[in-house]
């Protein structure tokens, strides 16, 4: 069966430490203001608790994903696993993708002068190893895993505070946090 | 508020000028016989596409690799968007380097589906799943009633005067259309998801927007008063096309700005 790689977000695990954002800086070094991946806090309206809680987010490898099929280049290949690559030198910077990606997960590059966004760190794949993110979490909250073995769990695919877009299929799955224990004397 | 995409306002708007005053000539070609100058309406409709398609050149990072812009035709509109500019560019430019005062129905039918096919294109490139107040046929509708708008008023300063009430009626009922689907759409968005409220909310507090509108109406209440197209007028439907479109590109709400809220 061939392999599909989706990241899983445990938001019940993550204490919102950015370390997944800043590994994968260190580890790709993108220009001063280019973010591949970020940490966003769940707004209160969704979870009203005094504890906070966190998606860590960036490309979601989406099933058919928009950033590809807008691209008029044919920057943008899907591999068979599933992840979404973009290939900078082909990209001439129409901010296209950036436009279409319901996730906002391309990002303009203004030295390079062209778009870029998460590989999935597709090479350290290939070498049987983790992407920078997934490696770096230090709470387990932020897993690499394969949709065409994984078993049916507490996981959802389109959680409160993440944009719903069935035709793109994003391939992040989530485990929402649970509502925090409230101890009283 | 994005990016207002300058390059992007000005390619849109002055191609769908372009593209309105052949619709023009092929409505007053179907009319009947027409007294005026097609060879100079030709020459600005070349002029203002050519101006455009320059112009949308200064969006990209890497203009001259624009070319390359045509290779995913089978899935991109933005590709497709391109050829039938293309197509149109090099149809308008033809009849008007051909030199006759009457241009070929030929040319002038191969221009309409051209420019309709660009105008689709362009609506359907600017409708991405990102931008859900949007992601419909709202953008091919804002177009055509911008060409329709821009076409007609253009087209008055070389139809004979036989066709200017025609023109005039064709004007005021774009402009009655446009300020009516201008007015309603944020209104509506107001009561949608979360974007498309954000983006209604958006809409109704820019400036531009309600620019876009006065010019809009005063353009309807020269033409109530004098029954006819001033040479002028075009020009101050041009600014309100413009306004309009700056806030399209700057004031339409993106998904990604609410991740980790409601939708």
């Amino acid at each position: 069966m061939k392999k599909k790689y989706a990241f899983l977000v445990d938001s019940d695990k993550c204490i919102g430490c950015f370390t997944c954002a800043m590994a994968c800086r260190n580890y790709y070094h993108q220009e001063k203001g280019v973010v591949w991946r970020h940490v966003y806090p769940l707004n209160e309206e969704i979870y009203p608790h005094r504890e906070r809680a966190f998606f860590s987010l960036a490309c979601n490898h989406c099933e058919n994903p928009a950033c590809l099929n807008v691209c008029p280049v044919e920057a943008y290949t899907k591999r068979e696993d599933g992840v979404v690559v973009h290939h900078q030198e082909k990209c001439i910077g129409c901010g296209n993708c950036i436009r279409s990606c319901p996730y906002g997960a391309p990002v303009y590059n203004p030295v390079e002068k062209r778009a870029e966004k998460c590989s999935f760190c597709h090479e350290r794949l290939d070498a049987g190893l983790l992407p920078a993110c997934v490696q770096s979490c230090p709470t387990g909250a932020l897993k690499l895993v394969d949709l065409a073995t994984m078993e049916p769990g507490n996981h959802v695919q389109f959680p409160p505070g993440f944009p719903k877009n069935d035709k793109v299929n994003s391939s992040t799955r989530f485990i929402m946090p649970k509502v925090p224990t409230m101890v009283r004397r | 508020m994005q990016s207002m995409e300058l390059p992007l306002v000005l390619f849109t708007v002055l191609s769908q000028a372009a593209i309105g005053l052949v619709l023009m000539n092929a409505v007053r070609l179907h009319a009947g016989p027409d007294g005026g100058n097609d060879r100079k309406e030709w020459t600005l409709a070349a002029a203002l596409m050519g101006v455009g398609i320059a112009a949308s050149l200064f969006h990209l990072g890497h203009p001259l690799e624009s070319y390359r812009a045509l290779a995913h035709l089978e899935k991109a509109w933005l590709s497709r968007e391109v050829l039938a500019a293309g197509i149109f560019f090099a149809l308008a430019a033809l009849a008007a380097f051909t030199g006759r005062e009457k241009g070929s129905p030929v040319l002038v039918w191969a221009a309409v589906l051209a420019g309709l096919s660009a105008l689709l294109a362009s609506g359907m490139t600017y409708a991405p799943p990102a931008l859900p107040a949007v992601n419909n046929a709202l953008p091919t509708v804002f177009f055509l009633i911008s060409a329709v708008v821009l076409g007609a008023g253009f087209a008055s300063w070389f139809a004979a005067t036989g066709s200017q009430p025609l023109l005039a009626r064709i004007l005021v009922t774009a402009l009655v259309v446009g300020l009516v689907v201008r007015l309603t759409v944020p209104c509506a968005w107001l009561s949608g998801s979360e974007i498309m409220r954000q983006t209604g909310m958006a809409w109704l507090g820019a400036p531009l927007y309600w620019v876009h509108i006065a010019l809009m109406a005063a353009c309807l209440g020269v033409l109530w008063k004098k029954r006819t197209i001033p040479v002028w007028l075009p020009i101050l439907a041009l600014a309100g096309e413009l306004a309009g479109r700056a806030v399209f590109f700057s004031e339409t709400i993106h998904t990604a700005v609410n991740i980790g809220a409601p939708y």
